[in-house]
C-alpha cells in the first residue's frame, strides 16, 4: 500500500468514527464512542502494517512533541486563569460558578502533577540525574 | 551572538548519485520523504542517528553531508 492510499484510509476511518460518535451520543448510545475508538485504533494499526514506506519518523515525533508541549502550556494556563476567574466570581454574585471553578483549577493542578511525575521519570531514564 | 545552523549537501549528493529520488533516499535512510524535503530546505536538523544513516547511504562521512556553520 502506498503512503497516499494509507492517508486516504486514515481520513476515512476518522470520518467514520466522527460520524458514529456524533450520531450515537445524542441518540443516547453513550457506550458507542469507546468501542468505536478502540476499533479505529486497531484498524489504523493494521492499515499501517501494510504500508511499504516509512510513515512515522523522528521528525513526526518532534512535531508531536512540540505540539503537545504547546497544547499543554496553553491549556493549563487557560484552565488555571478561567478557573481562578470563576472562583473569584463565585464569591460575589455568582455562587453557582464555584463547582466549575474548582473543577478547572483542580484539573490544571492535576495536569501539572502528571507533568512533573513524567518529567522526573524521563529525566531519570535519559540520565539527567546528577 | 551569531546564530549557528547546520547546512547540508543532500540535494547535491543525490544529484551526483544519478539523481537518486527522495523516496529512495528516505527508504534507505529509514525516514519519510517529507523529512528529506524538510532537510533539503534547511527546515529541519536531523538527529545524529539519522545523520549517520544518510551519510552511510551516500557512502561518505558525516561532515561531507552536514556542515556546522556559525
Amino acid at each position: 500500500m502506498s503512503y497516499q492510499t494509507y492517508r486516504l484510509w486514515k481520513a476515512l476511518v476518522v470520518i467514520i468514527v466522527a460520524v458514529l460518535v456524533g450520531w450515537a451520543t445524542p441518540a443516547g448510545y453513550a457506550w458507542v464512542p469507546l468501542p468505536a475508538a478502540a476499533a479505529a485504533v486497531v484498524i489504523m494499526l493494521l492499515i499501517r502494517r501494510g504500508v511499504r514506506e516509512v510513515v512515522v519518523d523522528e521528525r513526526i515525533y518532534d512535531i508531536a512533541r512540540r505540539a503537545a508541549r504547546m497544547a499543554f502550556q496553553a491549556g493549563v494556563l487557560a484552565m488555571a486563569l478561567v478557573g481562578a476567574t470563576l472562583l473569584a466570581l463565585s464569591y460575589g454574585d455568582y455562587p453557582h460558578l464555584e463547582t466549575a471553578g474548582f473543577t478547572m483549577v483542580y484539573t490544571a493542578a492535576g495536569l501539572l502533577v502528571i507533568y512533573l511525575i513524567s518529567y522526573a521519570c524521563y529525566s531519570r531514564k535519559l540520565g539527567g540525574k546528577e | 551572538m551569531p546564530r549557528a545552523r547546520i547546512g547540508n549537501r543532500i540535494r547535491r549528493l543525490r544529484f551526483e548519485r544519478g539523481e537518486m529520488t527522495q523516496e529512495e533516499l528516505a527508504a534507505r535512510a529509514g525516514c519519510t520523504r517529507q523529512t528529506i524535503i524538510a532537510l533539503e530546505q534547511g527546515k529541519y536538523v536531523p538527529s545524529i542517528e539519522l545523520a549517520f544513516k544518510i551519510a552511510r547511504t551516500f557512502g561518505v562521512t558525516l561532515e561531507e553531508v552536514f556542515q556546522y556553520e556559525e
